[in-house]
């Protein structure tokens, strides 16, 4: 049935990317988080460090070989190292997010989702191929932001400061681990969700919640009150990677086609 | 084996509605069954138990062997099914719809794409094979979801109001689309619908469905020897003997009694007096003898015509009788 379940990945990405509205609306949030946000944090930083005088405090919070940095290379570390990482949380959340709302509550909504389950695959395949289809889009989105930002910010801190951007084991977790747990986590919740939403915007509204505790973690860093480091990553990636596994697991359980149709 | 095998099946919905009760029925293989029932008699929810999109409430069926209750998928492989509410996507073509679904019962594209070719041509959608489906008008739809439901050659056909939208021409060719699959290649049908007229046409075999009752199950002879009235004739003429406007028309076939009743009188031409009868006799024996009785009474007669009851006629006596 790999056959039937590639189909499904293929229609879904497909129908996604011919939606312009649902398109323009992943493609926003990247741009801004990756591209334009950290630009103006660069540009400032560069042009007119005085006027981040905030930041000082923070600054003194930073490990003590990290002090000695000048002001503008601190804060390329720091925006590169410990706030850019948790913006490839949200990404990730917001793309699955709105992958799954609309591949799976969108065939509810269609009414094609009974025609799905006329087809000789288990709900079980059904749930898998739904959930591999977000997690992939939502992976390629966290990706192509990623290679962009490297791009755009390598070229601006080359000509800015002269020096070159180097990657640290915080985004191999971020990328490799966090990203795809929380990815999951994200994708798991709208598809439990799925089955009592009756539309699309009920499901992501659902969703939305999910992003809160990353807002936190990346107010975290501008207060300085838990900056991440490998450790944390390591273990927050270790907890939602386990959380992520119990929840599908739990949520498969529940499943059946009756219960996702709903009296019809 | 039975293509199809319910045996005291029940479906009662959370909220305590019976859709389906106690239903016990069979279908042999390459049968063209019509289950017949108006709007909410639960023959969708007979279908969709059939496929194991919902669960029974109590008792047990079978199709072609398989329990769709427990093995849904095993079921899926075998039937295709056309419903209301199994619809397509609108931003896909209809060859590509049909790719898709061919696909997911894991058909090469080479060969989804030649099935789906030859489907749109007999379903005559060829031309709006490379339109989207929101281009598609309900008619279109409508045969786009049956050839959808052909694409993998299922042993079972389950088909929810087939011709609903459709224009009497298509309708007319869909039957006929139904009929050879059946001939040709041993295709069981299950046509649920309420368009009794165009069931007739096709259907070798019949179940008559009421608020989740099944009222009776035959040939349209033998549903039409199950109610009591088997034959009617209609008669005009100027002068009608008495006796046809009373009780017993042929004493001497001692048939039972057969009513004679004016459904309408009208005057035509110069006062002339022209009765409209319809009456219920039990064999075309009784014309030649109705006949020979109104003419040696001096009468004229202008129009002789015999029907047998439509399943129509059938299902409101039945409901009736209920």
């Amino acid at each position: 049935m790999n056959r039937a379940i590639s189909a499904i990945v293929k229609k879904d990405m497909r129908e996604i990317t011919a939606n312009r509205q649902l398109l323009l609306t992943i493609v926003i949030v990247p741009l801004v988080l990756t591209l334009v946000v950290p630009s103006i944090f660069l540009l400032s930083a560069h042009f007119a460090p005085q006027e981040m005088g905030e930041l000082q405090e923070l600054m003194r919070m930073m490990p003590e070989e990290m002090q000695n940095k000048e002001t503008e290379e601190l804060m390329v570390t720091l925006l590169f190292d410990n706030i850019l990482p948790l913006f490839f949380l949200i990404i990730p959340i917001m793309a699955a997010s709105v992958m799954a709302a609309s591949s799976f509550v969108g065939e509810k909504e269609q009414s094609t989702l009974e025609t799905l389950l006329y087809s000789p695959l288990t709900v079980k395949q059904l749930f898998h191929a739904k959930v591999l289809s977000s997690f992939l889009f939502s992976m390629l989105v966290s990706w192509i932001s990623f290679l962009a930002m490297l791009l755009l910010l390598g070229v601006e801190v080359n000509v800015l400061t002269g020096g070159m951007l180097i990657l640290g084991i915080n985004w191999l977790l971020v990328l490799g681990l966090l990203s795809p747990a929380v990815s999951l986590i994200a994708i798991t919740m709208i598809v439990r969700c799925s089955a009592k939403a009756q539309n699309v915007m009920e499901a992501q509204q659902k969703a939305a919640f999910l992003i809160l505790p990353v807002v936190f973690l990346i107010a975290g860093q501008f207060l300085g009150a838990i900056l991440i480091n490998a450790l944390i990553l390591a273990g927050l990636a270790l907890i939602l990677g386990l959380l992520a596994c119990l929840l599908l697991k739990t949520s498969l359980r529940k499943f059946s086609g009756e219960m996702l149709l709903g009296n019809r | 084996m039975h293509a199809v095998a319910m045996e005291q099946l029940s479906k009662i919905y959370a909220g305590g509605k019976t859709a389906v009760a106690d239903m016990s029925l069979t279908l042999e293989p390459g049968e063209v069954f019509g289950f017949l029932g108006p709007n909410g008699a639960g023959k969708t929810t007979t279908v969709k138990v059939l496929n194991g999109m919902l669960q029974p409430s109590a008792g047990d069926c079978l199709v072609f062997g398989e329990d769709p209750a427990r093995n849904p998928e095993k079921v899926h492989a075998l039937s295709g099914v056309m419903t209301e509410h199994a619809q397509m996507y609108n931003n896909l073509t209809g060859m590509q719809n049909l790719v898709f679904y061919g696909s997911m019962f894991g058909i090469g594209e080479t060969e989804s794409r030649k099935r789906a070719g030859e489907l749109l041509r007999q379903l005559e959608l060829a031309e709006a094979a490379g339109q989207k489906l929101s281009a598609y008008s309900t008619g279109m739809r409508q045969r786009l979801s049956i050839a959808r439901a052909l694409m993998h050659r299922p042993k079972i056909l389950f088909l929810d109001e087939p011709t609903s939208g459709l224009d009497p021409e298509s309708a007319h060719n869909v039957n006929q689309m139904i009929l050879n699959l059946a001939k040709e290649q041993g295709m069981t049908i299950f046509l649920c619908t309420h368009q009794l007229r165009y069931a007739q046409e096709i259907c070798s075999r019949y179940g008559l469905i009421d608020e989740g009752r099944l009222l009776t199950v035959g040939t349209l002879e033998e549903l039409r020897d199950g109610i009591s009235s088997g034959m009617r004739v209609r008669i005009q003429a100027d002068r009608v003997p008495d006796a046809f406007l009373k009780e017993n028309v042929c004493d001497e076939h001692e048939k039972k009694k057969t009513e004679a009743e004016i459904i309408n009188f009208a005057a035509e031409g110069k006062g002339t007096e022209i009765r409209d009868l319809t009456l219920e006799i039990t064999s075309e024996d009784e014309i030649p003898c109705i006949v020979r009785q109104i003419v040696e009474g001096g009468g004229k007669i202008y129009h002789v015509s015999a029907s047998r009851p439509s399943l129509e006629d059938i299902y409101f006596a039945l409901t009736v009788e209920r």
